[in-house]
């Protein structure tokens, strides 16, 4: 981390990757967690695996390996050659989301780094050292707890965290897509069925399908808030573009690696370009998620009273 | 209370029960500590075993009041608890090696890789979704050291148990008693069945559909022979919604087919109030 901080991202397949402008991430996160059969998943293609590590490391970023999300026995043997294929390939560490996947990690290639997914459910201390006796060394906590939880946490055990502080937050994972129902209708088979920009909505409800997995809605946004976040000595940030267009990517990267750049030398000022970049690409709105203790979908400024606060635009734009 | 009996009458071997403030069921499905005592006095007169439900995923300051029930369980002969958080499960094996935990189904164990990890962890049992069939079942069954149990009766929703949460992204009333958050850990986020309302589907702008996320009523019956065969050790039934005439009545119908050990064949239409629209 030459700035003294890393922000990440996850990209599901090699197109994506020679198609992303990755030049204000640190590390990328490779592969799709939801689905094996969304389009050219590296989790599914070794030799794909292996060229993205090899594309990552040549722009000198930090690569990682992704793993599925909610796996069954026969996902296993798939699993294990993937992460047979992200130690030859050189991967920096493997984001693990499940606990039987922890075990296979720990025992089969037990020198891959280990960082934990949201959908793993760390929840408290207690579990962050039970991971931690299995080789992991980063914790993305479940998404639902607030800052205060989080740092609760860190306080008692130290564990380094990796916070989603932009992008659609994953609500839940499911072995099903209901997607195919829409095969013939639509004449769209899978796995195109998913590339759509499909949202849910009920009044002022929305919420993101990508198949298998259901995204909020609104991207999360922690722009005004990194001045906390790097003083309660958070360090690793991933910007979630696992279901977005490489201009979202790009785009929303600029954003926080000047605003984090900036943050960490004790500026906390927000520019009103950056919140009109978030808003231009959040088609449904923002929120913070959990991270203030309150329902996922509301969205809390830091001041308000300051033009240029994303409170403010948001007002205005209401 | 009456749940708890009309169980044991219908010839449960064993009954799970919340024990108010730390069953991620919420208010409605749990006992006090004087039912819970009733409770435990007539499954052990009935020669059976009562489990106890302590499922909620507290915050660190009242870690320590949970850890504060479990001598008094121990003291009144109860030694099966059901957790939902590894830590919490780590944490109770280490400070009371005398409990039998049970991984419960919010754990999300799917594969033989999750029950081998429970194992290690000092799991007396974990719990399996009735998704999961019994030719994985007998996979998993490879792994030794630990109690099978599979939820053969069950409502399964879109979501994964133990991986959503949707209700409290969309709508969230925190109250003194229970925590932000979610179902799985005991909040009051808790399951409003936001995924069993139409929502309205968009292709980008473009209204495509409205629609429930699909659901179904899982009662594998007519597998409780194949599931026996696979190496099962338990077999659970989801009656926390259930009235206790209900109730009894899904006992009764596995019992028999447990002691029949004959396939019975699944019903095509159950009872409304047994299916997840019922619920």
């Amino acid at each position: 981390m030459s700035s003294g901080y890393e922000l990440n991202t996850t990209i599901a397949n090699l197109r994506d990757l020679r198609q992303s402008d990755l030049r204000d991430y640190d590390a990328v996160y490779l592969g799709d967690i939801y689905c094996r059969l969304y389009e050219a998943n590296f989790l599914e293609r070794p030799n794909d695996l292996k060229e993205g590590l090899r594309i990552l490391r040549e722009q000198g970023k930090r690569a990682y390996v992704a793993t599925y999300a909610a796996p069954r026995n026969d996902f296993l043997p798939k699993v294990r050659k993937m992460l047979a294929a992200a130690a030859e390939g050189g991967a920096e560490a493997v984001e693990v989301l499940n606990f039987g996947v922890v075990r296979i990690a720990h025992e089969e290639f037990p020198r891959l780094p280990l960082h934990i997914g949201g959908f793993a459910n760390v929840y408290t201390a207690a579990g962050v050292e039970v991971l931690r006796d299995l080789g992991a060394v980063r914790f993305t906590p479940n998404y639902e707890l607030s800052l205060d939880e989080i740092n609760e946490i860190t306080g008692e055990c130290g564990a380094a965290m990796e916070l989603l502080i932009h992008g659609k937050m994953p609500l839940g994972v499911s072995d099903y897509c209901f997607l195919l129902d829409y095969e013939e209708k639509w004449g769209v088979k899978c796995p195109d069925l998913c590339q759509k920009d499909l949202f849910l909505k009920q009044g002022d409800w929305a919420m993101k399908t990508v198949g298998k997995g259901i995204l909020s809605g609104k991207d999360v946004c922690m722009l005004e808030h990194l001045p906390r976040l790097l003083a309660e000595g958070h360090r690793h940030f991933r910007v979630e573009t696992l279901s977005e267009s490489p201009a979202y990517r790009r785009e929303v990267a600029a954003v926080y690696r000047a605003a984090l750049d900036r943050a960490f030398a004790g500026d906390d000022l927000v520019d009103s370009e950056w919140a009109e970049t978030l808003f231009r690409h959040a088609h449904v709105g923002l929120c913070n998620g959990f991270y203030f203790g309150k329902s996922g979908m509301d969205y809390a400024g830091i001041r308000p009273e300051a033009m240029g606060s994303l409170l403010t635009v948001a007002r205005v734009e209401s | 209370m009456d749940a708890v009996e009309a169980a044991l009458d219908a010839g449960a071997d064993a009954v799970y029960v919340g024990l108010a403030g730390w069953s991620r069921g919420g208010a409605r499905g749990e006992v006090t500590w004087d039912e819970l005592v009733a409770a435990q006095r007539a499954v052990i007169a009935a020669g059976r075993e009562l489990h106890v439900a302590i499922n909620t995923i507290p915050k660190p300051r009242q870690r320590a009041r949970l850890f504060e029930c479990i001598p008094p369980l121990l003291d009144l002969g109860v030694r099966d608890v059901i957790v939902n958080d590894v830590g919490i499960l780590s944490a109770l094996r280490k400070r009371f090696p005398e409990l039998r935990l049970t991984a419960s189904i919010g754990c999300g164990a799917q594969t033989v890789a999750d029950v081998a990890f429970f194992r290690d962890l000092g799991a007396h049992a974990v719990v399996l979704p009735g998704t999961v069939g019994p030719d994985e079942l007998r996979e998993i069954r490879t792994i030794r050291g630990i109690t099978i149990e599979v939820m053969l009766h069950m409502a399964e929703e879109f979501v994964l148990l133990g991986k959503c949460w949707m209700p409290s992204y969309v709508h969230l009333k925190p109250t003194e008693v229970r925590q932000t958050g979610s179902m799985k850990r005991g909040g009051v986020g808790a399951c409003f069945r936001i995924c069993q309302q139409p929502w309205e589907l968009f292709d980008g702008e473009r209204h495509v559909d409205t629609r429930r996320f699909p659901s179904r009523q899982i009662s594998r019956i007519g597998d409780v022979d194949a599931y026996a065969e696979a190496g099962v050790d338990v077999l659970k039934l989801q009656g926390r919604s259930l009235p206790p005439d209900l109730l009894a009545s899904l006992v009764r119908r596995y019992r028999k087919a447990i002691d029949a050990r004959t396939p019975i064949a699944e019903t095509a239409a159950l009872p409304p109030m047994w299916t997840v629209v019922g619920r």
